[in-house]
């Protein structure tokens, strides 16, 4: 097939790869609403299928290019958002089942999506010398990865916060009597484990999950992320020093993805050392996924910097 | 005094202390990220200071335009320094206590939150003796065998070694930093086609930047440029850059003959030469009365340009100074490397000019003060005590007179000008960072820290043997400090295997969780 004929499929498949998207994330806020297990199923299914067109999009715009398919915006935001749902179908919701959390994450595929074709689209194209590194595909790949995490963190973070504020005013009223398990006695040097649930709501019902299972996935994936994207800023280091002679140079780039790092740090002492749970540390991270946009987004359009080059 | 060095100390060692002072150091870089930088956009600063005075001269106060090389980034970067190593002292010495000490076995084992009773076939020491060789084999540290009928035995001291790893090598990498820095140099080079330039304090132009200990040891080393070539496809988009240049030792020996392209630098004596930049360079004759004035190659630079034009669309500025004439001349100068670029850029359609077609050159000759004692930029003239005498356009091999911009032949009278040559020169970076080796090690050393300190986790079991009807019943107790929802069905199968260890069961098993 031609180029062309490369970058039409490409383009297609990623127009029904978003149509998916909306559909299932249509679908997963019905059953939210009315929780019925056809829809969600089905919603699930229509996913599934929208992961494997965007799939087979991305790897269309690679033999479009002739090239790695990550080497401008348009194309980072793609392969973001393909992570992300793919993180979202294969861990959160075949591992831990948390389906009522589908809508949001492809909320956020959507709409990371729909700012790439509109605002974004640009042709294929091969790449300008200072692009043109294997540590720069390898830093690429690596960051896009950690932010896919984190932004799948972020948006756990977000629902967690939601869940909590709505547990809080709901412990206000008095508890249903339930049953269950009663954690008797702390043992006597029990610190606590950083992934452990905190909260309350480990079984009452509501919209979404309990605060628990979003807490603790949050902080796993945060945690997951954590060294993917030191990785990342390392391999870009790396490139720098053989793209421009110095492996930091404080661009606005680079400034921010250390900004991010230095935030999430944070949020991983808070829940291992100093003792934050919950809502302060939910908090922290909520602050890292606003950083980590900054530098996707304000960084890559409005500051300029070297980093410009990517362009849009 | 005592007391407050105790105060600074114990602020020191606390973590939220270098927390606070690691996002400090994230806000100023922000600060930095946000506020133009004179070394990286002097542009961008030189406008501020002229539309905004006064602000200007508060972030000139306050360092704000060298955030990075400001003294409270310099004090927020030591503090962080030393508060992490203070951090990092006491957690080190508790690890090798730690790691030379054996487990303590408990009196009770009911008491943890995991916790399970197994009997077994075997007498008490036996099934003991047999936990030992299964902890063992499981790579559990145990407690020293003093024939009891007790057992302790943890695991996943990797998880604090590697956290320490982790920590160390961040202080080693802002050593590394620091140290690279502060004992290197970066500047640029600007060499035109055929020259050959010696890396000397002097020879940087202004474009050096030194660290505070660098010691003054240029290496003399010579780089000539044979020549640049830059590719582009159709459109105009750049494919290669490449600079083939000879590499000379100080002595003229020819050392090596490199190419040095974007992303592929050289090395030579302990610097790193890289391709940065490039442009043209008309090669101008200034003759009076047709003997030669002057002869020289003039690189021109280009203004960065609007935003989505293509800079290869804009001609190339530079300036003619001749300050030896009284009264002073001066000549402003654009370059367009391809007539066509001038006819398409009026009429709206601007062409990449990728090659020499044509090249023709537009003047504005002005006589006055040059005011060259004033430090201004090669390619730029200071016409406010200078009034226009002539001007106009001059191509290849074309010659015309100062004063009245007509073209006339070489050997006229009066002051004229030539367009002798149109020559490419190459900006290269040239740096010297020692620091970058610890720089790399220490990252990643880091990264193998940082697996261990966040994916293992410390797991500690208690274990002891009392005697029972038909043998023993193994009670077992135990905790892990992280991961605890995983432990879970680790300790569960961990009972599973004791009892199995310990003999035939001879009653049900009476294995529970608390
Ligand atoms: C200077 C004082 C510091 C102290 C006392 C300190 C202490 C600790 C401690 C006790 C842990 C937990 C280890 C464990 O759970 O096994 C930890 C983890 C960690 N620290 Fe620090 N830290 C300091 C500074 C920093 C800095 C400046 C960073 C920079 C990014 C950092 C990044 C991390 C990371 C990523 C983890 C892993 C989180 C985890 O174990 O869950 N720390 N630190």
């Amino acid at each position: 097939m031609t180029t062309i004929g490369w970058s039409g499929v490409s383009t297609t498949a990623f127009s029904i790869a978003l149509f998916a998207y909306l559909a299932a994330m249509l679908g997963y806020f019905h059953h939210l609403a009315f929780r019925r297990r056809a829809v969600v199923l089905a919603a699930s299914a229509v996913a599934w299928a929208g992961l494997l067109a965007h799939l087979v999009s991305v790897v269309a715009r690679g033999l479009a290019a002739g090239r790695v398919p990550w080497g401008n915006m348009y194309e980072y935001s793609s392969l973001l958002s393909l992570l992300t749902v793919a993180g979202y179908l294969g861990y959160v919701e075949l591992r831990h089942g948390l389906r009522q959390v589908g809508g949001f994450v492809l909320m956020f595929a959507v709409v990371t999506m729909a700012i790439a074709v509109e605002l974004l689209y640009v042709g294929p194209a091969p790449l300008v010398p200072a692009l043109n590194s294997y540590w720069l595909k390898i830093h690429v790949v690596a960051a896009i990865v950690g932010s896919s995490l984190f932004a799948l963190g972020g948006v756990l973070t977000i629902l967690y916060l939601v869940q909590e504020a709505r547990e809080r005013r709901a412990a206000v009223a008095p508890p249903p009597i339930m049953g269950g398990a009663v954690d008797v006695e702390a043992p006597p040097d029990h610190a606590g484990s950083p992934d452990e649930p905190v909260g309350g709501g480990t079984g009452r019902r509501g919209v979404l999950p309990p605060t628990a299972a979003l807490d603790r996935l949050a902080y796993r994936t945060i945690a997951f992320a954590f060294p993917i994207w030191t990785f990342a800023v390392i391999a870009g280091a790396i490139w720098a020093q053989r793209a421009w002679g110095r492996y930091w140079g404080w661009d606005p780039k680079e400034t921010w993805s250390f900004v991010t790092w230095t935030i999430f740090a944070g949020y991983l002492h808070a829940r291992s050392t100093v003792g934050w749970k919950g809502r302060r540390a939910a908090v922290l991270a909520l602050v890292g996924f606003v950083s980590l946009l900054v530098t996707y987004y304000v960084v890559n359009l409005w500051i300029v910097g070297l980093h410009s080059y990517a362009g849009v | 005094m005592r007391r407050s060095l105790a105060l600074v100390w114990r602020t020191l060692r606390s973590m939220r202390t270098a927390l606070v002072l690691l996002l400090l150091l994230a806000l100023a870089s922000i600060a930095g990220s946000l506020v133009p930088q004179a070394a990286n956009s002097p542009e961008a600063v030189a406008a501020m200071a002229r539309d905004h005075p006064l602000r200007a001269e508060l972030y000139a106060r306050l360092g704000l335009f060298d955030v990075y090389g400001s003294w409270w980034f310099t004090l927020i970067y030591t503090l962080l320094l030393l508060s992490l190593a203070a951090c990092l002292l006491p957690r080190t010495r508790a690890l090798v206590r730690n790691l030379r000490t054996r487990p303590q076995p408990a009196r009770e084992v009911d008491g943890f939150r995991h916790h399970a009773a197994v009997p077994v076939g075997a007498s008490p020491a036996e099934a003991v003796a047999a936990a030992r060789r299964l902890l063992r084999r499981r790579r559990f540290r145990l407690s020293a065998p003093d024939g009891g009928a007790a057992l302790a035995a943890d695991k996943g001291l990797a998880r604090e070694a590697g956290s320490l790893l982790f920590h160390w090598s961040f202080f080693l990498l802002l050593v590394g930093v620091a140290w690279g820095k502060g004992t290197g140099f970066t500047g640029f080079a600007v060499i035109v086609e055929g020259q050959a330039w010696t890396e000397a304090h002097a020879n940087y132009d202004g474009n050096l930047r030194e660290g505070t200990f660098f010691g003054e040891d240029h290496t003399g080393i010579r780089i000539r440029v044979r020549d640049f070539e830059d590719r582009y496809l159709p459109d105009g988009q750049p494919t290669d850059f490449v600079t083939r240049a000879d590499l000379l030792s100080p002595d003229g020996t020819l050392l090596e003959r490199v190419d040095i392209r974007v992303n592929q630098p050289a090395e030579v004596g302990g610097l790193r030469v890289y391709q940065y930049g490039y442009g043209w360079a008309p090669v101008l004759e200034v003759r009076r009365d047709g003997q030669l004035l002057a002869q020289a190659p003039i690189p021109f630079q280009q203004d960065p340009p609007p935003r989505g034009v293509s800079p290869l669309s804009l001609p190339w500025r530079g300036a003619l100074k001749l300050p030896s004439l009284s009264p002073q001349l001066g000549v402003e100068l654009d370059l367009w490397p391809d007539a066509r670029g001038l006819v398409g850029l009026l009429a709206g359609r601007p062409i990449p000019m990728t090659e020499a077609r044509d090249p023709v050159l537009l003047f504005r000759v002005y006589r006055g003060d040059l005011h060259a004692e004033r430090v201004q930029r090669s390619a730029d003239l200071d016409t406010r005590d200078m009034r226009q005498i002539a001007a106009g356009a001059l191509g290849l091999g074309r010659t015309v007179d100062l004063e009245t911009g007509e073209e006339v032949e070489p050997d006229a009278p009066g002051l004229t000008m030539t367009f002798a040559g149109l020559r490419r020169y190459t900006v290269l970076q040239v740096s010297r960072d020692r620091g970058l080796g610890l720089v790399l090690g220490a990252a990643i050393l880091m990264l193998v820290g940082l697996l261990p300190a966040l994916f293992s986790s410390r797991r500690r079991l208690f274990l002891r043997a009392d005697p029972a009807p038909g043998g023993a019943v193994v009670r077992v107790g135990g905790f892990a400090l992280q991961h605890a929802d995983r432990f879970e069905e680790e300790f569960r199968r961990l009972v599973e295997e004791l009892g199995r260890a310990g003999g035939p069961i001879r009653e049900s098993a009476g294995v529970g969780a608390g």
